[in-house]
């Protein structure tokens, strides 16, 4: 078979960091190729230098046979490559049909063509099975429908080479079904494709060969129809992983014990005004986890707002304590103890200027120690800070560094080293873990299995299948707004869980 | 961290050479402040070691650790603004010669009648830019921007020269009861920006700018009802205020001081310094950061977005407020049409200047004032227009808030080297 | 009623919103591609002083419109370099921007005329050269209106069609609505959001030059300091409450030459009772209700005014 596409030694540092350490890989025509990695792995920025975004800082890349330099992605799209980000790049008030052509417009003197632009989408669209209306815009498609803008993105500008970067993360089962029938499409149209993912699942079901990341380095290559899941797994970490438990099935300690947390008939709307919860409720008894599973945008977001306060709910109510909180201002609930950590740690979870001690005080600033009538008491912020950075193992421990310097891992240490602290009873905990290396992870695995042993009752919301089957107690399927099935940690599995997040579940 | 040993000799030592010298610094600043006001120039020098002093007590009497933790780093980040005034200077050097002027004599004049001759004059200059200064980065703090503070000026100074009019009471109790009134009502000017930007998000820059317009075009009608007359020639200008609220000379207590300087440069410095302990000590100076930085975070933290806005903008509006006040009763006695000097903008550029925070801004003010004082002198001296110092002025502030220039100039000197 | 509400006023109208029009037109290019641009007002001030200026010693009004677009272009370079290529936070970048181009105006003004505050009268100014259009000024109401005005109105009406049809149907229009939505997905796209973003500044250069020359040549005959009197910003709100598109803001900017026309009007009536000044702000409250009560209809570009760096990386 032919090499279409090959890198040779490829280097490429942020700052310190090394994203890519000498990569070589290669892509055969009509191939499906993997590339599998952690976060943080550097599957991205290696498709990111062969897209002409970044440019490497040694290393060779060859389309071809032979050697080529990519300025900006406007050469690797002349050359035939295209890609597929994790982000969608569509511009959400444009029309399909615009989003397509961007870029690349057929046009006489300036003066788009949109007759003739039109004619060509629809044609392409046939041609692949890609079906999507080429006047529509694009916020009013589905995730799956821009995905699919996507694809036709690139093959308009007749791209050979597809890359695309986790192209399932925020795709319902259905819709992967459908996607994977799109790829399959298309490598019997002469189009090689590379796939980078975590997904373990994936590289077995599609892929015909894959290459394995780990910190900046490609440690592993397989056919991926002779590998096994769990030599995969170990190559992809760097030591044997134990793929789910890293907890004790508990009981309930009193079954009699009454709910610390409850979350009675509740209803939200998302920013459009549209419902985004429908009706859900919850009890969480002390020790508790509970996790909640769902495909992204299935309410995940606006379920966490509205516990933290940022949202009100449009009906039903919000009980902490046996008391009634879904009125109360923010403040108020922090200093009822309630804790949260939440989904976007840099926008929501901290003010990255301020320095760890500030970061660790606010929200409580207002009250002694931090404070009393209108002073500030900094020596109590050092105080307090340098206990926990401590007792967390915030690195480096200095509180009275800016919380932009530290790495992300210890930016979620910084919050998690925050909410505890004020002892809380109950804590809401949105994706903990996104974006953090393995060790981070662990670290902040177990510290919420501690939590719960403390008798801390605790919500899990998370996009991560694997974390909430690790954690959880109970699981909630939330989907479309609803929780539609609950399972125990015994009978869960991802298979039966994947069935319901994605509304296939009569099997 | 030596709390239960015993001091060793050398240490004791150390720590007596550094009560020594710290008591002779506050001798020395004491009588420096004395004297400089009693107009002695050349005691600046002993000015200038009144923040080494306070550095060196901070340091509890270590001199390499001065060195260290505070002289260096001060060093290293005057380095760009000094960088950035010297091309200044050499482009406004360039314009000079281009036009015909001698940029030397100009430049000679410029500083010494700035920071020597005329110094007072600099400091008087100051004193309304320190409040315009510390109105927009109060607001700017919280991640708004006061750009119609000259509107609040305006409110505050007809206010100021309206009441004085009629006010015939002692000046201990008018003075500061002109100051509340004053900066009260230059806040609530700023009552509709504030409720427009929390109520539907209008943002703040076209509100308060068109605020400032109005204030300044509804100002002859108030001078008209103060005094000033139709018929009478231009400037509009209402009656003088009374002169026992005109705040006290330096001269009316210090024999020497045959200057013009008021004291409102003292109330000035006393602001700033509240001002710093309002954003960097208290609860709501907190907020206000915490806003400023990530109002987002801010607010899932349970601080009120709004409330801060409104106390931002409303903040700024009182010491802008308080910048007219203080002009007023200090400087001019009366209100005239268009008085403006500009002191909005002004602001704007003090408060970019010193990076937003209150205690540089005295510093970047004066500066401002001592160019313009230096530019009168240099015109009626050596005849070089001062309108040159707004060039350098626009110049040197271009190029100190652009910090990214001299990333983009090293990183493109690196590559050509490599 | 009948002596305040003419069709004078509307002539009055559609001659006063002129400036505001050009310079909102340039504030869309602007804000769609993703720049805050509160400069305008100081680009103004540049075009009027340059236009006046040049007219005067050339004695030629054409040439000083030229020259008052020329400047007015070269200044808004400055504002291009420093929040696309030196990532300078666009209002801080505006505010240094006012700053300079008062100082400047001032500067120069001295230079030229020997003093500051305003400048000798231009031998002939461009409203010597009201036209009537044949045939079409004949048309009642519409005709007096749109078809018997000084040059600048009638190129400012070219002016919005021409890029009412760039935003809507040309590839650099459609790269421009990317820029400030998504500049991501552009750059991704190999178009250049940088080279994007430079043409629309200098776009917001061009018209806000040409405002500024309607200042000082055509509807004045002098350039005075500070003749701008806030109308960048006027344009600015004009842009914000027609929703970011050009008829909206055509319409924002005739609201508020309406407000103008109608303060001059009631000006000349002499009301003895009310003093002028009340009459005189009229442009700046309606502005304020105008952003009050319109904004929240309407959808900001999604990037407007954040930075746009691609590589964080050291090489």
């Amino acid at each position: 078979m032919k090499v279409v596409l090959e890198t040779k030694d490829i280097v490429k540092r942020f700052g310190k960091v090394q994203a890519n350490q000498q990569v070589s890989i290669k892509l055969y025509e009509r191939e499906i190729l993997g590339l599998l990695g952690e976060n943080g792995a550097g599957k991205s920025t290696l498709m990111n230098v062969l897209y002409g975004l970044y440019h490497p800082n040694a290393g060779q890349i060859y389309l071809h046979g032979k050697e080529v330099f990519f300025h900006s992605p406007k050469d690797a799209i002349r050359q035939g490559l295209g890609m597929v980000h994790q982000h969608f790049m569509l511009v959400e008030t444009l029309t399909v049909t615009e989003n397509i052509i961007l870029g690349s417009e057929p046009a006489t003197a300036g003066v788009i063509k949109y007759q003739e632009a039109r004619a060509q989408i629809a044609n392409l669209s046939q041609s692949y099975g890609l079906l999507v209306d080429p006047d529509a815009r694009i916020e009013n498609l589905s995730v799956g429908e821009q995905q699919r803008v996507e694809i036709l993105k690139a093959l308009y500008r007749q791209a050979q080479i597809l890359i695309l970067d986790e192209p399932t993360a925020v795709l319902t089962p259905q819709e992967v079904e459908g996607f994977f029938k799109i790829i399959h499409q298309l490598r019997s149209q002469g189009i090689s494709v590379i796939i980078i993912t975590h997904k373990l699942e994936e590289v077995k079901r599609i892929t015909d060969r894959a290459y394995i990341m780990r910190s900046g380095k490609v440690v592993g290559e397989e056919k991926t129809d002779k590998v096994t899941k769990e030599h995969l797994a170990n190559l992809m970490v760097g030591r044997e992983i134990v793929l789910m438990v890293h907890r004790q099935a508990k009981k309930r300690t009193a079954t009699s014990a009454s709910p610390i947390f409850c979350i009675e008939e509740l209803q939200v709307r998302d920013d459009r005004n549209l419902p985004a919860i429908r009706g859900i409720s919850i009890d969480i008894y002390p020790g508790e986890i509970v996790g909640i599973a769902g495909v992204d945008g299935n309410g995940q977001r606006e379920l966490a707002e509205t516990i933290i306060g940022l949202r009100s709910p449009q009906q039903g109510r919000l009980r902490y304590n046996d008391r009634d909180i879904s009125t109360l201002s923010i403040r108020n609930r922090i200093q009822q103890k309630m804790g949260r950590v939440p989904a976007d740690r840099q926008g929501t979870g901290l003010v990255l200027p301020m320095l760890v001690q500030e970061n660790i005080a606010i929200g409580m600033h207002n009250r002694p120690p931090y404070s009393n009538f209108l002073r500030l008491n900094h020596e109590n912020f050092q105080k307090k800070a340098v206990e926990l950075v401590g007792a967390f193992d915030i690195r480096p421990p200095n509180p009275t560094l800016r919380t932009a310097h530290l790495s992300g891992g210890n930016q979620q240490k910084v919050i998690l080293a925050r909410e505890l602290s004020r002892e809380p009873q109950f804590l809401l905990v949105s994706q903990p873990t996104r974006g953090l290396d393995v060790g981070a992870i662990e670290y902040i695995h177990e510290r919420i299995l501690q939590m719960s042993e403390r008798q801390i009752g605790i919500l899990l919301i998370s996009l991560e299948l694997e974390e909430i089957l690790a954690l959880s107690d109970r699981i909630l399927v939330l989907r479309k707004g609803e929780i539609i099935k609950e399972f125990s940690s015994q009978e869960a599995t991802s298979q039966k869980i994947g069935a319901y997040m994605t509304g296939g579940q009569d099997d | 961290m030596t709390n239960n040993q015993q001091p060793s000799s050398s240490v004791l030592y150390r720590r007596g050479v550094a009560i020594v010298i710290r008591v002779l610094l506050i001798v020395a600043t004491m009588i420096g402040v004395v004297l400089y006001l009693a107009s002695n120039f050349w005691a600046m020098a002993l000015i200038i070691l009144m923040p080494l002093l306070l550095l060196f007590h901070r340091e509890h009497g270590d001199i390499a650790a001065l060195w260290q933790r505070s002289i260096l780093p001060f060093l290293r980040t005057i380095t760009i603004p000094a960088i950035g005034f010297t091309t200044a200077f050499i482009v406004g050097a360039i314009i000079m010669i281009i036009t015909g002027d001698n940029p030397l004599l100009a430049y000679g004049a410029l500083f010494y009648g700035g920071f020597v001759k005329n110094w007072s004059i600099s400091l008087l200059n100051a004193v309304p830019l320190i409040f315009t200064g510390l109105a927009i980065c109060f607001a700017f703090r919280a991640g708004l921007f006061n750009i119609g503070a000259e509107g609040q000026y305006y409110v505050g100074a007809m206010v100021t020269a309206a009441l004085g009019i009629y006010l015939d009471i002692p000046g201990f109790l008018a003075i500061p009861l002109l100051f509340i009134i004053g900066g009260l009502l230059a806040a609530s000017y700023n009552i509709i920006p504030t409720l427009l930007k929390v109520k539907t998000g209008a943002h703040e820059v076209i509100t308060t700018m068109m605020l400032a317009h109005v204030a300044r075009l509804l100002s002859p009608l108030m001078i008209r009802n103060f005094g000033g007359h139709i018929s009478s020639p231009h400037p509009l200008v209402t009656y003088e205020i009374s002169e026992r609220l005109w705040l006290p000379l330096f001269s009316s207590f210090l024999p020497n001081a045959y200057y013009r300087l008021h004291t409102g440069i003292l109330i000035a410095i006393g602001v700033a310094l509240c001002t710093h302990y309002v954003i960097n000590h208290t609860k709501i100076g907190f907020e206000i950061r915490a806003v400023g930085y990530n109002r987002r975070a801010a607010r899932a933290q349970g601080i009120s977005v709004g409330k801060i806005y409104a106390v931002a903008l409303l903040g700024s509006g009182l010491l802008a407020g308080l910048s007219g006040v203080v002009e007023v009763l200090g400087l001019n006695h009366k209100l005239f049409e268009n008085i403006n000097a500009g002191y909005g903008w002004n602001g704007i550029s003090v408060a970019l200047l010193a990076g937003n925070n209150p205690i540089a801004i005295i510093f970047t003010a004066i500066l401002w004032g001592a160019l313009d004082a230096g530019g009168q002198y240099m015109q009626r001296n050596v005849q070089t227009p001062n309108s040159i110092v707004e060039i350098i002025k626009g110049i040197v502030l271009f190029l100190l808030v652009a910090k990214y220039l001299y990333t983009f100039v090293f990183q493109k000197i690196r590559r050509k080297q490599s | 009623m009948s002596e305040l509400f003419d069709l004078n006023l509307v002539v009055a109208m559609v001659r006063l919103s002129t400036p505001i029009t050009l310079a909102a037109i340039g504030a869309v290019i602007c804000e769609r591609s993703g720049i805050v641009n509160i400069a305008m007002e100081g680009i103004m001030i540049i075009g009027a002083f340059f236009a006046a200026t040049i007219a005067y010693y050339t004695g030629n009004p054409w040439i000083g419109m030229l020259g008052g677009i020329v400047f007015g272009m070269l200044f808004s370079l400055i504002h291009a370099v420093a929040t696309v290529t030196l990532h300078l936070d666009h209002v801080v970048s505006g505010a240094v921007l006012n700053i300079l181009a008062f100082g400047m105006t001032r500067y120069l003004m001295v230079q030229f005329f020997g003093h500051p505050g305003t400048s000798e009268p231009i031998p002939t100014s461009l409203g010597a050269y009201r036209f009537a259009v044949p045939l079409l000024s004949d048309i009642p109401i519409i005709g007096p209106v749109l078809f018997n005005q000084t040059p600048i109105v009638y190129l400012s009406f070219l002016i919005i069609i021409f890029f009412w049809f760039v935003t809507r149907r040309t590839k650099v229009g459609l790269h421009i609505r990317a820029s400030g939505e998504h500049p991501l997905a552009l750059e991704t796209i190999g178009v250049s959001v940088v080279r994007i973003r430079y043409i629309s500044i200098l776009t917001s250069g061009f018209t806000c030059g040409l405002a500024g020359a309607f200042l000082s040549i055509e509807n004045n005959t002098t350039f005075t300091e500070g003749m701008t009197n806030g109308r960048g910003f006027i344009a600015l709100a004009a842009n914000i409450s027609g929703g970011w598109t050009i008829p909206g803001a055509f319409i924002g900017s005739l609201f508020f030459g309406f407000a103008d026309a109608l303060q001059l009007r009631i000006q000349s009536l002499g009301f003895e009772a009310v003093p002028e000044e009340l009459f005189i702000i009229l442009p700046y409250v309606a502005t304020i209700i105008a952003v009050a009560g319109l904004v929240r209809h309407s959808r900001a570009p999604k990037t407007l005014g954040a930075d746009f760096r691609i590589e964080q990386s050291s090489d």
